[in-house]
């Protein structure tokens, strides 16, 4: 499309990045008649981009600008310059998912009143509630299609070999296992086709049955003609008038250049370590701590989930990579129960690694060779196994902050990423890893490794929701407590992490707030 | 568990695709590596044909020298069914490029010194000449924070299983879309639970 919008143009709602939050939002707008323009800081890729190929889409979507890892952890070691594991491009991380889709839990919304004052964690119930959430649930579920819902009608995907092998040691352990809610079609819907299990759901749907914002959201939202994206548009910085109201943002486009566009309300969505960033290297002189600072919660409480991996080796083949990556999920833990000596509740996701991720993540760091890690690798069409993904604990000190002297290619503070486990992280993926173990023997597997985490693909709560303006960044509509016309609409605004991927959660609560935005604006609100 | 063992290519003159030189992709690549905190210096693989341990590096950094990256190689992802050369299609561009840029080749040649040194203080022979894997390994262990045996790691790592010819050996499929993907293709055919 060739919508053109003036940067002078100050009835424009700016929306900073084109993932599940922002690209979402740009055309829940568009259908509404509201125009946006869609700064990315990436470039835009079309199908003919993605490969089958775990290396070379990492190459060419992932987001390598620097960034430091902080803390006593094994990432900070085996991955110093990649907290996290994210896109820079249109679509952003909806490129780079697995496709699951779940509803958070009830207590997941109320951690604070169900676990009470957590030592050492800054815990805090969510200013809304599933109740409220689930009709935005549903739209979400259709808007994306997924799988096995009765949003859609859709079944699953079948069972592959990996889940049957998953689901046959669930069994023996007497653990609740299913198939995976995917937004992955198994039928023809929506303009899209269905899946035909090429096995590389992470690095871009090659023929787009999974759902991403690059292909749906975004030409949808163009097609109004209400929407303009700008790809390679990396912000620099927000700006507000002396009232403390914004009033645009400056940003670099592919050749340096700087412009500035005007906007009427601005919606962050850069994900975790950006979104954080961007708030904080807009500090004023009105706003010397940073924008939505006055709780000094901007970039404070990232959460990342409780992970890590456990592959087991097996007799005879498994051929883990002849399915969708996450075919389906051992749900047993996902509750809280405190009798298991740890507090919230985590997913065993069976999910596989192509061989080439294998050998780098299998045993990362210096350390990782020899005879112990290639026979594993020798045996990897025998392996079968999980990613565990559980809800961490929001800590305070858990934080993205900008370095004092180091810059990045923009001229940017570097951010300095620190995470490390709350006792409570520690405890709960040493259970995960005791429970995967005990699953897998019980169906005679030779070897059992344990992986450490890897550079996170969730990256939540810098940015938190919270009932209270002194708690958290932004209210229950992801409104800066602080200034009116500011939105963050990505899994920052995240209170807790819950234990299911944030894609889902990110989309619905997207959907709330354009429906909110839109109201407030014909009342003259914003 | 892998049935193809002595994995030989068929065709001398096959061009192993997995990192050519030329890919314009391959400085992200190092990025990563080095983010990741594993160490390459130029992964690529020319042409790669058959290598044998004595002709692929004697040129820039000798014979002896040659040799004991070679043993080296094959003690960091020991795979023995595999040819010496996939082990040397890795090597063999690090050689070349060691050839036009003095520093790696200090690199190597001091790296290799090093391992000799420590060899002979612990088993009082060369690195190439210690007869157990185990105290080659060692040796190894003593190195393996030094920038050194890092190039070497990250080099095969990428070199061995990121090399499509080797994927049929590991049991992994590659490429799938242009096949159809896997759902009628061993989508649900397991027999043994």
């Amino acid at each position: 499309m060739t919508t053109k919008f003036d940067l002078n143009d100050d009835s424009l709602v700016v929306i900073i990045g084109s993932g599940a939050g922002g690209g979402t939002l740009a055309n829940e707008l568009a259908q509404k008649g509201i125009r946006s323009v869609v700064l990315e800081a990436g470039k835009r890729f079309t199908l003919a981009d993605i490969e089958n190929d775990e290396w070379r889409m990492f190459d060419k979507i992932s987001w390598l600008d620097k960034r430091i890892v902080d803390g006593p952890s094994r990432l900070a070691s085996d991955f110093p310059n990649l907290p996290a594991w994210i896109v820079k491009g249109v679509g952003g991380a909806t490129m780079h998912w697995a496709g699951v889709a779940m509803r958070f839990q009830e207590h997941e919304f109320k951690m604070k009143s169900t676990l009470g004052t957590v030592s050492g964690a800054n815990v805090l119930d969510w200013p809304i509630s599933l109740k409220e959430m689930a009709p935005y649930y549903e739209k979400a579920e259709k808007k994306m299609g997924v799988c096995g819902t009765e949003a859609t009608g859709m079944p699953f995907h079948g069972e592959s070999n990996h889940y049957k092998v998953v689901a046959a040691g669930a069994k023996k352990i007497g653990a609740h296992c299913e198939q995976a809610t995917l937004a992955i079609n198994t039928e023809a819907r929506d303009g899209r086709p269905s899946c035909q299990v090429n096995g590389f759901c992470m690095q871009g749907c090659k023929i787009g049955a999974k759902w991403s914002t690059m292909y749906t959201e975004i030409p949808r939202a163009e097609a109004t003609g209400n929407m303009e994206l700008r790809p390679n548009s990396m912000v620099l910085k927000i700006e507000h008038d002396k009232n403390g109201k914004i009033t645009g943002v400056l940003y670099a486009d592919e050749k340096g250049a700087q412009h500035f566009q005007k906007a009427r309300l601005v919606a962050v969505a850069g994900n975790s370590i950006e979104s954080p960033r961007m708030l904080l290297n807009s500090a004023s002189n009105l706003f010397p701590d940073g924008l939505a600072n006055s709780s000094g919660q901007v970039g404070q409480n990232y959460m990342t989930h409780v992970t890590g991996g456990v592959y087991a080796e097996f007799e005879k083949p498994v051929h883990m990579y002849k399915s969708t990556v996450v075919p389906g999920i051992v749900k047993e833990w996902q509750d809280h129960d405190a009798s298991r000596g740890h507090l919230a509740g985590y997913e065993l996701e069976i999910l596989h690694l192509g061989l080439p991720f294998m050998s780098a993540f299998l045993n990362p760091g210096k350390s990782g060779w020899g005879r112990e890690v290639s026979s594993s690798l020798a045996n990897y069409d025998n392996m079968a196994g999980f990613w565990i993904c559980g809800e961490d604990m929001a800590v305070e000190s858990n934080n993205i902050t900008l370095h004092p002297t180091e810059k990045d290619q923009y001229g940017l503070p570097v951010p300095v990423v620190y995470k490390t486990d709350h006792i409570n992280d520690t405890r709960m993926r040493n259970h995960a890893y005791a429970r995967s173990k005990e699953l897998f023997e019980s169906i005679g597997a030779l070897k059992v490794n344990n992986l450490p985490p890897y550079p996170a693909s969730h990256n939540m709560g810098t940015n938190r929701m919270s009932e209270k303006a002194r708690d958290g960044v932004v209210n229950r509509w992801g409104q800066s407590h602080d200034i009116k016309n500011l939105f963050v609409s990505d899994g920052s605004q995240f209170t807790s992490a819950g234990t299911e991927n944030p894609t889902l959660t990110i989309v619905a609560l997207a959907i709330r707030q354009a429906e909110y935005i839109a109201k407030q604006m014909a009342q003259k609100e914003l | 568990m892998n049935n193809n063992n002595n994995v030989k290519s068929s065709d001398p003159n096959a061009t192993s695709n997995n990192t050519a030189s030329n890919n314009p992709t391959s400085l992200s690549r190092r990025q990563f590596l080095n983010k990741a905190g594993i160490t390459t210096v130029g992964i690529g693989l020319a042409s790669s044909g058959l290598f044998s341990a004595n002709t692929w590096a004697a040129k820039a950094v000798g014979k002896k020298a040659s040799a004991t990256l070679h043993r080296m190689a094959r003690d960091i992802y020991p795979h023995d069914e595999l040819d010496d050369k996939y082990y040397s299609q890795v090597m063999l561009p690090l050689a070349d490029k060691a050839d036009n840029d003095p520093q790696l080749k200090e690199k190597l040649l001091e790296g290799v010194n090093t391992l000799d040194q420590l060899s002979q203080k612990y088993f009082g022979k060369d690195f190439v000449d210690i007869k157990s894997e185990a105290d080659r390994v060692k040796v190894l262990r003593a190195i393996e924070n030094s920038g050194f045996f890092q190039t070497i790691k990250g080099n095969l790592m990428m070199g061995i299983y990121n090399n499509p010819e080797l994927w049929q050996h590991f049991g992994y499929g590659g490429s799938a879309w242009e096949q159809g993907g896997y759902i009628r293709r061993g989508y649900n055919d397991i027999d043994w639970l």
